[in-house]
């Protein structure tokens, strides 16, 4: 489902050069649900960016959902991010002025989806995260943990074959954390999507099928 | 897309009330300088009916106290003398009533079962040629004139299209100040100059020795000299036996005339730039603290598949929408004034003025917003979501 060849992602200022990844080779099969852990600046988020080709790398190929993905032009890039990815991020970055559903149905819009089957499917996301009663609130009037629940249905909305959630519970106390972790797991194991999950928390690491340690731009184990 | 964008729109009402307020405010007062710009430009652009070039005005002595035999030949001698000169085609005697004299005559009545309100001329059959003024139907007024049964009278059109209906009144019958015969009618006659309205305007003929027309218009030959004004002077002066008439260049008068208009036009234009650019940096400004504010929101934008193109499209179309929401209620208060007739302006002028205040706050606008837009659509996503 997603390879990557000999990665490196190197940025350069006029005087600093700082080797984010080294050559990374990983594999992660269709279904499967990985965890990166790796001290601050390792490089974790950079690998997620990678992946879901909001950053691109200095060097190597990759592989996404069996297309080579490094030459896409913009617009291929920004087509294929809306239909094959969805995207979990410690902060949530929900819109405030737009209403749970509204931010729900935001990968939708890109997608030239009507209005009604917008709605319908936004609705359907909100149910399987538990919140369809909060449809109309804004995200001022949520908890961090219904946050988190709004962002999963967001990024489970267009049903992408990858998830990436970068640090999903980074902002959640455990209970909530592990309500998040039980909704990541079910979308793995009911629907078979692949979950490439950055995370500093041990024990959510290791409720996941595969471990991946980065060290200072490598991987590690 | 655009009922997503209305929804945000509406979502943040209270801190985009302010930019509305901005624009509308903006609107209003391009339009009302606009209107006022637009019909003083109208008026520039419209026939003065009359030449001012190489023509000039001499104000002779009060001559209502002479001995009227007196005035016949001294006017006789002057009038001969006068065309005697190299650099003079024509000459006229006039009343009172001439070009940039600020003088006014006006009659008003209903002796024809209607009223009529006319500004008033006194002029002799020499007139229109020493003007060069445009006689659009008819013939101006000739000596013989005076001898005819009815007295003659030339309207111009503006006074045909008041009163008649744009009809054709030669030979007609016109009961206004006694019975008069149309014999001519001309196209206009702005005497009050080049800013001022075409309004009805009829000519009554009097005879060249009339003690009350002791002005003179002078037809001069093509860039006849300043200088001239030596030979004309003394000639003058040796037969009035007088030194105090005065002799001016009309087209000199019309200059000094049109300073007075166009040094108000110009300050209330210089006072609309400023506002226009104060607009648009307040605009700008605007426009870039709300980009740099929604770093995040654009990031996310990007991440689910929005394209960089669609960013911009969304951050013009959002400040669009806010602006014809403006513009339309600007529109809303604004067409009320012609559609009441308020103030004294035609209604035309306000019609243009409210399409060109919409022109420049529209392309203000978009002007403004296409540099913010771009470089919220040039965003790294990952670089916007780290960031947030």
């Amino acid at each position: 489902m997603i390879q990557l060849e000999n990665v490196s992602k190197v940025y350069r200022t006029k005087t600093i050069e700082t080797t984010a990844l080294n050559e990374i080779n990983l594999t992660i099969s269709e279904g499967e649900f990985v965890s990166i852990m790796g001290p601050s600046g390792c490089g974790k988020s950079t690998l997620l960016n990678v992946i879901g080709l909001l950053d691109e790398p200095t060097e190597g190929k990759i592989t996404v959902a069996g297309e080579s993905v490094q030459n896409y032009n913009s617009k291929a890039t920004s087509k294929f991010r809306n239909q094959k990815l969805g995207f979990i991020f410690q902060s949530f970055h929900l819109i405030p002025d737009l209403s749970v559903i509204d931010n729900v149905e935001l990968p939708l819009l890109y997608r030239n989806v009507s209005a009604k089957e917008r709605k319908e499917l936004s609705a359907a996301a909100l149910e399987s995260v538990g919140l369809k009663n909060r449809m109309d609130h804004f995200p001022s009037q949520l908890s961090g943990g219904q946050k988190q629940r709004v962002a999963i249905a967001r990024a489970i909305v267009g049903n992408p074959a990858i998830l990436l959630a970068d640090e999903p519970t980074g902002n959640l106390d455990s209970h909530m954390g592990n309500e998040v972790m039980d909704i990541l797991l079910k979308l793995n194991q009911e629907q078979n999507t692949t979950i490439v999950m950055v995370t500093h928390d041990e024990n959510m690491a290791k409720r996941t099928n595969r471990l991946l340690r980065l060290y200072d731009g490598s991987q590690v184990a | 897309m655009i009922k997503h964008i209305f929804k945000l729109i509406w979502n943040k009402r209270r801190s985009n009330a302010l930019i509305l307020i901005e624009i509308f405010l903006a609107f209003l007062v391009l339009f009302a300088v606009l209107s006022y710009v637009i019909y003083n430009m109208r008026m520039l652009s419209a026939p003065l009916g009359f030449e001012t070039k190489d023509k000039w005005m001499v104000y002779l002595d009060d001559l209502s106290s002479k001995d009227s035999l007196e005035v016949l030949e001294m006017k006789n001698t002057l009038h001969r003398e006068l065309l005697n000169l190299d650099n003079i085609e024509s000459v006229s005697y006039t009343e009172n009533i001439n070009p940039y004299s600020g003088n006014q005559s006006r009659t008003g009545g209903d002796a024809m079962g209607f009223n009529i309100s006319s500004l008033l001329a006194f002029v002799d059959s020499d007139f229109a040629n020493a003007l060069d003024m445009n006689v659009v139907q008819g013939r101006w007024f000739q000596e013989e004139d005076l001898n005819s049964t009815y007295p003659s009278i030339i309207l111009n059109q503006a006074f045909i299209d008041e009163y008649f209906g744009g009809k054709n009144m030669i030979d007609s019958m016109l009961l206004f100040r006694g019975e008069h015969k149309v014999i001519g009618v001309v196209d206009a006659f702005r005497y009050l100059g080049e800013f001022s309205e075409n309004q009805p305007h009829a000519f009554y003929q009097v005879p060249r020795h009339s003690k009350e027309a002791n002005n003179l218009v002078l037809g001069m030959a093509p860039n006849t000299p300043a200088a001239y004004e030596e030979k004309v002077n003394n000639l003058i002066s040796d037969i009035t036996k007088s030194s105090s008439f005065i002799i001016k260049n009309i087209d000199q008068m019309k200059k000094s005339d049109s300073r007075d208009t166009w040094i108000p036009l110009i300050a209330l234009l210089s006072i609309c730039g400023f506002l226009c650019i104060n607009v648009a940096l307040g605009l700008f400004g605007v426009l870039w603290y709300n980009i740099n504010k929604r770093r995040g929101e654009i990031g996310l934008r990007r991440a689910v598949g929005a394209h960089s193109s669609d960013i911009s499209k969304q951050f013009i179309f959002e400040i669009l929408i806010l602006t014809f929401i403006a513009v339309f209620l600007g529109i809303f208060f604004a067409i009320q004034v012609p559609l009441l007739k308020i103030g004294p302006l035609e209604p035309i002028n306000m019609y243009y003025a409210i399409a060109i205040s919409t022109g420049i706050i529209l392309t203000l606008v978009t002007l403004c917003a296409l540099h913010p837009s771009w470089q919220a659509s040039k965003l790294h996503p990952a670089t916007a979501l780290h960031e947030d």
